[in-house]
């Protein structure tokens, strides 16, 4: 059932980013500029991840290469490696995230503040399910 | 702290891919222990000395700081 899932998740956020972009372009002028740019957002990120998603599991692989690939996504000192590179990488791009929010805020404002927000929010959640899969896999 | 791991492992005449195969874990990890550069958790060490039908204290070697 879990590698069920597993396996449908990158077709299901595929499918979901194509109904996220068409409903963008369908609602149009019906909903607030602001919603439909955070759904055109989600709709590109949930793409990005989706097609990354669909080519990784057509990549075949031999057993032997299969079980050095599982074992180096679970070595202890592989993952201490990503789980450091990813909490600095996490750290320097909130900063300057959180810079561009304010120099936005105070002189653009309006569309562009919202998308930096919904960058900041995407950001934060990315690493906060990143963490919860690293601390699982140790 | 410092290992024994390169030490015992040629003695037995065992490759690093042998140990790595032994312990589930990836050859770079092997070679990183040996060279110091990266210190085992406690359940790679247990492993570890486990492979050799050693103790943990008798590969990892624990050096107290002198203050």
């Amino acid at each position: 059932m879990k590698d069920c899932l597993k396996k449908a998740a990158p077709y299901v956020m595929f499918a979901a980013a194509w109904v996220l972009i068409l409903a963008t372009f369908l609602l149009g002028e019906r909903i607030k500029e602001q919603l439909s740019l955070v759904l055109f957002t989600l709709g590109g990120v949930l793409l990005g991840f989706g097609a990354v998603g669909i080519a990784l599991s057509r990549i075949r692989m031999s057993p032997e290469q299969q079980k050095e690939y599982e074992r180096s996504e679970h070595d202890e000192r592989n993952v201490a490696i990503r789980e450091k590179a990813a909490m600095s990488s996490w750290y320097w791009t909130l900063y300057m995230l959180w810079a561009v929010f304010m120099v936005i805020q105070i002189f653009v404002g309006g569309l562009w503040g919202v998308a930096v927000s919904v960058v900041i929010v995407l950001h934060c959640t990315f690493y906060m399910i990143n963490i919860h899969r690293w601390n699982k896999k140790m | 702290m410092t290992n024994r791991i390169a030490e015992l492992r040629k003695a037995r005449k065992i490759s690093q891919a042998e140990l790595a195969d032994g312990v589930d874990v990836t050859r770079q990890t092997i070679i990183s222990l040996e060279s110091g550069r990266y210190n085992a958790s406690l359940l790679l060490a247990h492993k570890i000395a486990k492979y050799f039908g050693l103790t943990i204290e008798e590969v990892f070697l624990f050096e107290e700081e002198i203050p």
